[in-house]
């Protein structure tokens, strides 16, 4: 009996001991190797460096519109502005005179927040209600290169595309409107 | 330690758990909704800034501001009115709301093409470079010079108040041809009907918008007659006071009960075709109970009392005609079907009201009207007093160009010219030499007396659009060589040996001299909002190159370097003049302008003037008054038609010189055809150059188009008797030809017609448009009319059968 | 929200379309359609199939030869206005279609839209189309969509949104000028593009504005009133056959 007592608590802990290397090995799993299954980094077509640009304000770049839009990253004709020819002497400065300046095409960021054609956000409400940039953007001003442009294999959106989940809890939180169509459209 | 089915299971549930508390379970269920939201194979719209591009719209002659959203200035999304024009105010049609669909319509001609097999075999087009394509036309037209054949080089285009008609008329007289025509209009006849009454070949021009009573014969006022843009803001003007009654009155005679005649405040339901001799009864009223405007009829009317011919004979004046028993109100009413009380009551409300206008358009409202008819509303316009200065009817105004660099022609060369047209050597010739589109074709099917070589169709599609098209077709047979400078794949460019796609009316600098029946003098330019598609040329460039290829006189009447060099000289030309200013802000309203009024130049030179036209603002001018323009030899309005000579006919009498009711016959035996055939025009429905682009094909009813069906409208007593009922399948027969159609019952048809829709039937372009209904015009039946020699359309005989 | 949050808004977005001006032109249906990406068959005379938000019906006094006398009615959705009962959002089972308590519009959101249609069986305005195939553009086409509404795909039901892209934008606009938000006014496109400007669009709330008034006139009616939707789509016509029509329910 004792020993079958013994064995059967022996049984125990060791099935205790399993149980938990399947729980450690799945959260493993889920939050170190599934994330990163799940993204596949893509390149974008060159580096910015922000800090390089402190000597100018945020908003000499990304800017509101006349209408009341937010023009996101600028074109390329902003970069022209300082860039017509290069100002310093790195591989990708020299890539964006002769590959985008020069011939007049935009360059092909991969943007980070980009959002699905159904839905609409504006920055302006979150402007005049002051949000700040960097809670949804994070911190961007102080970079030196542009963080890694993460792909989602299933749904092809960035991994910094917010959810709606995200979106919805501010703004309830806030009191804000939270009807459907005031980001579909 | 042996690891069995127990462990095995602990294990999994250990990672069941683990995994629940882990992200996987939760981000896959929320990343495979959104990715089942993505259907890669729905367009996705380029993301952007938006802008505006404010032009004129080119998609008919109406002149109309409009302005194009663009993202990133480059793809266009939108077409909307430009409220700073005073045409439109801000409001659009539907043609230039569905615009953008022709800029991006499959159907482009991408590039120039050439027949390589026989002609009309679509697969025997063949793309071919623009040097190849400009060699061919080049050589052939400077061979036929060579050869002294140059008058056998025609030309037909739909550009008739653009700088293009010009540019083509310097072309064909330096090149040394008289066979230029432009698509017909309604304007034809008009600028005949000025000419023989007030000396002066302008259209007449209506002050609508100032109207308080609008007498319409048969004009489909708000179904495209005039231009459209305006005419449907005036239609908003008239209804503008809210509940009350509405500040115009619009009496709408007409044989079907149009959008118009149910829109007005009154439908007066004619016999078909009878709306002129209404007129005339109105006008006896006028003259017997001495309700005219006597003092004007006095001082600027001759024609009235009797009159004596060049001869010196003594003719009857419209005074004593017009008190013929045959335009007695009882007699009219007999023919017209209106109740003799009600034609005397339409004729006191008309003299009673104090800015009455008559208004008027046989033939759907774009075409050439009977010249007899045009003159009976002329006349009683001019009983009304309308033509007096201040009056609701005036003369259109020209834009007070400079004129193009002369050819070195001499006046008796210019005549000789002329006197060659080929609608000029048709028999009978007409009294009155018009727009003989219709001679021409004639004359080109017969081949005398000298054959077409080549002829050019310019923004037009006359295989199609044209009443009667297989004139057209006929005369094709016998031309030798077929240019299309169309920028889309239409029935005419299908015909074409050569097409030389021009560039569509959003890419190219472009320009509306005056718009039609607008009283005040208008023009505005049109300038590339978007970038042309590769592959096609402006039309006007390749006249200029061709001037420049051909030499001799031509280089000297071409000297510009390009189309936007030629319209901004023009641009130049108007500055100098000194004259109008720059419409520059919303809600002006020009149309009450009036003649002599000063316009306060707001412009400083020409390049002021281009900077502001290119950028989608529109010049204006005074309104010219008819009665101080007149250039008559009498220097009256003429009522009687003095300056022409009806000694041909001597048993006519004096009534061919006068305004009488003549209506003219359409062939067929009424036994073999009872009924006749009205074509209509609705605003949904392009008709013209330009075909429907989808999104007005889905505003059309599906008892007018239902498939590939065609309905044409019946009155319902008129059905039953023939046995037929809603969507009866039948064949419609004329005496010039025969299509299957369904009927529609329409209690707003005349008992003893049959109307069908004009604008479907095309057997070109796309899925979206190609093989919908049946062409109106491949069975009306054109007349030429006797004094013009225009062609005009009223009714065909027709007969209805069960199919 | 409760129904005291929508008493307390001050801005009711409706339209007055006064089929007096009206000349049926169907300038304001094919604005709609280029501003909305709506999509087209090969045959839309198959009016069952064929999507149009702004659609036009055919009235007819119902008399013969020459008294006879139509009027056109455009018939946008009519974002019906009664609290909770607007018959579509009643009905949607996933909650798809709202009625947004801040300023009345009436929405329907694709992707939430699971095509069951309970939703056209409810309108009775038929202002609801259903997406039988794939929208598709010819090529060149596909140039012209507008990137402020989105496409949508097979099997969801779509209506007219009074082009709350347009509010949306005027209210960024707003945010950044300062402006009052509820002052915002705008313009759907069927309203701009009207050039006999027969149709009025704007705050049923605010008493200066046209629709107020406009909606007050003694030629306006609604269509089924006797349904109590409560439709913020008012029509202004001088015949009384047209409201008797209005009253009984169209046919195209």
């Amino acid at each position: 009996m004792k020993e079958e007592n013994k064995s059967a608590s022996g049984k125990g802990v060791m099935g205790g001991i399993i149980f938990f290397a399947g729980f450690i090995l799945a959260l493993i799993i889920g939050w170190v190797v599934f994330p990163n299954l799940l993204y596949s980094q893509k390149p974008q077509p060159m580096n910015f460096n922000h800090v390089a640009h402190q000597d100018s304000s945020c908003e000499d770049c990304h800017a509101f519109r006349a209408d009341g839009t937010y023009a996101g990253i600028p074109k390329v004709e902003k970069c022209k502005e300082c860039h017509e020819s290069p100002m310093g002497s790195t591989e990708d400065e020299r890539k964006l005179v002769e590959e985008y300046i020069q011939k007049d095409t935009e360059i092909p960021w991969r943007i980070y927040s980009w959002q699905p054609d159904n839905v609409y956000f504006s920055h302006a409400p979150h402007k005049a209600k002051k949000v700040e940039c960097k809670e949804c953007h994070g911190i961007m001003g102080s970079e030196k290169t542009l963080p890694a442009y993460k792909d989602n294999r299933i749904t092809g959106y960035s991994k910094e595309t917010m959810k709606m989940i995200v979106c919805e809890e501010c703004h309830a939180e806030r009191g804000v409107n939270n009807e459907c169509e005031l980001c579909h459209k | 330690m042996k690891l069995g089915r127990r462990a095995f299971l602990q294990f999994a549930a250990g990672a069941v758990g683990g995994t629940l508390l882990s992200p996987i379970p939760w981000q896959l269920m929320d990343d495979s909704a959104i990715w089942s939201q993505n259907w890669w194979w729905r367009p996705s719209p380029e993301r952007g800034e938006i802008t505006q591009a404010a032009t004129t719209c080119m998609f008919c002659d109406g002149g109309c501001g409009i302005q194009a959203r663009l993202v990133n200035k480059s793809r266009a999304i939108l077409l909307q009115g430009n409220p700073q024009n005073p045409i439109n105010a801000g409001g659009i049609c539907p043609l230039g709301a569905a615009g953008l669909q022709f800029f991006y319509a499959p159907y482009r001609v991408a590039q120039p093409m050439k027949q390589t097999k026989k002609r009309g075999d679509i697969g025997g087009l063949q793309y071919i470079s623009w040097d190849e394509a400009f060699t061919m036309l080049s050589t052939k037209l400077a061979q036929l010079k060579s050869e002294g054949k140059a008058r056998t080089v025609a030309g037909i285009t739909g550009q008739r108040r653009s700088s293009m008609d010009d540019l083509w008329q310097q072309f064909f007289a330096g090149y040394g041809s008289p066979n230029f025509f432009r698509m017909p209009s309604q304007a034809d006849s008009l600028e005949l009907a000025a000419k023989v009454t007030l000396g002066q070949e302008v259209p007449f021009a209506f002050a609508l918008e100032s109207a308080s009573y609008v007498l319409s014969f048969g004009a489909n006022l708000i179904e495209g007659w005039g231009a459209p843009g305006r005419m449907q803001a005036a239609y908003g003007l008239w209804r503008r006071e809210n509940g009350e009654k509405p500040a115009t009155k619009v009496v709408q005679v007409d044989s079907r009960c149009s959008m118009s005649a149910s829109k007005a405040d009154q439908w007066v339901a004619v016999a078909p075709g009878t709306e002129a001799v209404l007129a005339l009864a109105i006008a006896q009223i006028l003259v017997k109970e001495n309700l005219y405007d006597a003092d004007f009829v006095k001082s600027h009317v001759s024609g009235f009392d009797d009159w004596n011919d060049a001869q010196g004979k003594s003719r009857v004046g419209f005074e004593t005609h017009i008190m013929s028993p045959e335009y007695a109100p009882e007699e009219v009413a007999k023919r017209t079907g209106v109740e003799a009380s009600k034609i005397r009551e339409l004729a006191k409300e008309f003299a009673g009201s104090k800015n009455a206008v008559v208004v008027w358009g046989e033939s759907s409202g774009n075409l050439p009207g009977n010249i007899y008819h045009d003159l009976c509303y002329v006349a009683l316009n001019a009983l009304k007093g309308n033509l007096k200065s201040g009056g609701t009817v005036t003369l259109a105004p020209t834009v007070p160009f400079e004129p193009l660099p002369g050819l070195q022609m001499d006046a008796a060369a210019k005549r000789n010219l002329e006197e060659q047209r080929l609608d000029l050597q048709q028999s009978p010739r007409a009294r009155l030499n018009g727009n003989g589109l219709y001679a021409f074709l004639d004359a080109a099917s017969k081949g005398t007396p000298y054959p077409v070589n080549v002829l050019m169709v310019h923004e037009a599609n006359p295989a199609y659009s044209l009443p009667e098209n297989k004139l057209f077709q006929t005369a094709l047979e016998k031309v030798g060589f077929l240019v299309s400078f169309s920028s889309y794949m239409d029935e005419t460019a299908q015909q074409a040996d050569l097409i030389m796609p021009n560039q569509m009316a959003l890419e190219r600098y472009d320009d509306a001299i005056g718009v039609p029946g607008v009283p005040y003098a208008y023009y505005a330019v049109a300038s590339p909002i978007l970038k042309p598609m590769p592959g096609t040329k402006h039309t006007g460039d390749v006249i200029l190159a061709l001037g420049k290829s051909l030499a001799g006189k031509l280089a000297a009447a071409l000297p510009w370097t390009d189309y936007q060099a030629y319209l901004k000289k023009r641009v130049e030309g108007l500055a100098a003049s000194n004259k109008g200013a720059i419409a520059d802000r919303a809600g002006m309203e020009l149309w009450k302008l009036q003649p002599g009024d000063l316009v306060q130049t707001n412009y400083k030179d020409g390049a002021d003037l281009w900077k502001k036209l290119t950028s989608g603002q529109c010049w204006y001018g005074a309104p010219v008054s008819a009665a101080q323009k007149i250039e008559t030899t009498s220097g009256k309005l003429e009522l009687a038609l003095s300056s022409l000579s009806f000694e041909d006919l001597p048993d006519a009498g004096d009534k061919v010189y006068l305004p009488h009711f003549a209506q003219l016959s359409p062939s067929g035996d009424p036994k073999e055809y009872p009924l006749l055939l009205v074509s209509y025009r609705t605003m949904s429905l392009a008709d013209e150059y330009l075909p429907n682009p989808p999104f007005m094909t889905k505003t059309v009813w599906d008892f007018v188009l239902k498939g590939k069906e065609l309905f044409v409208e019946l009155n319902p007593q008129t059905a039953r008797s023939l046995g037929m009922g809603e969507g009866s399948r039948a064949m419609l027969k004329t005496p010039q030809g025969e299509l299957p159609v369904r009927v529609h019952l329409f209690p707003g048809a005349h008992a003893d017609a049959v109307y069908i829709v004009e604008g479907l039937g095309h057997t070109a372009y796309d899925q979206y448009i190609q093989d919908k209904g049946v062409n109106a015009n491949s069975i009306v039946e054109v007349q030429l009319d006797p004094v013009t020699g225009l062609g005009t359309v009223w009714a065909t005989r027709a007969q209805l059968r069960r199919a | 929200m409760s129904e005291a949050e929508h008493a307390k808004s001050n801005v009711l977005y409706g339209m007055v379309i006064d089929l007096d001006k009206c000349t049926g032109c169907t300038a304001c249906s094919v604005a709609c359609q280029a501003e909305n990406n709506i999509s087209f068959l090969a045959d839309d005379s198959n009016k069952v199939r064929s999507i149009t938000w702004m659609e036009i019906y055919w009235l007819q006094n119902g008399k013969e030869y020459p008294d006879y006398q139509f009027t056109y009615l455009p018939r946008p959705c009519m974002h019906c206005n009664s609290p909770h009962h607007s018959p579509c959002t009643f009905v949607c089972p996933v909650n798809a279609t709202r009625r947004d308590e801040t300023n009345g519009i009436v929405s329907h959101i694709y992707p939430r839209c699971i095509g069951c249609r309970y939703c056209m069986v409810a309108c009775p305005y038929h202002a609801r189309k259903f997406n039988w195939y794939d929208p598709s553009w010819p090529q060149t086409m596909e140039t012209m969509l507008s990137p402020e509404v989105s496409t949508r795909m097979r099997g969801v039901v779509e209506k007219c949104t009074f082009c709350h892209h347009r509010l949306l934008a005027a209210r960024a606009r707003a945010y950044l000028d300062g402006t009052e938000l509820n002052t915002v006014t705008y313009t759907p496109a069927c309203a701009e593009a009207c050039p006999t400007k027969a149709i009025a669009f704007g705050n049923l709330k605010d008493a200066n504005s046209d629709v107020a008034k406009l909606s007050k006139d003694q030629r306006a009616f609604r269509i089924l009133e006797k349904l109590k939707t409560e439709p913020k789509v008012y029509y202004l016509s001088k015949h009384q056959w047209v409201h008797k029509l209005g009253d009984k329910g169209l046919s195209a």
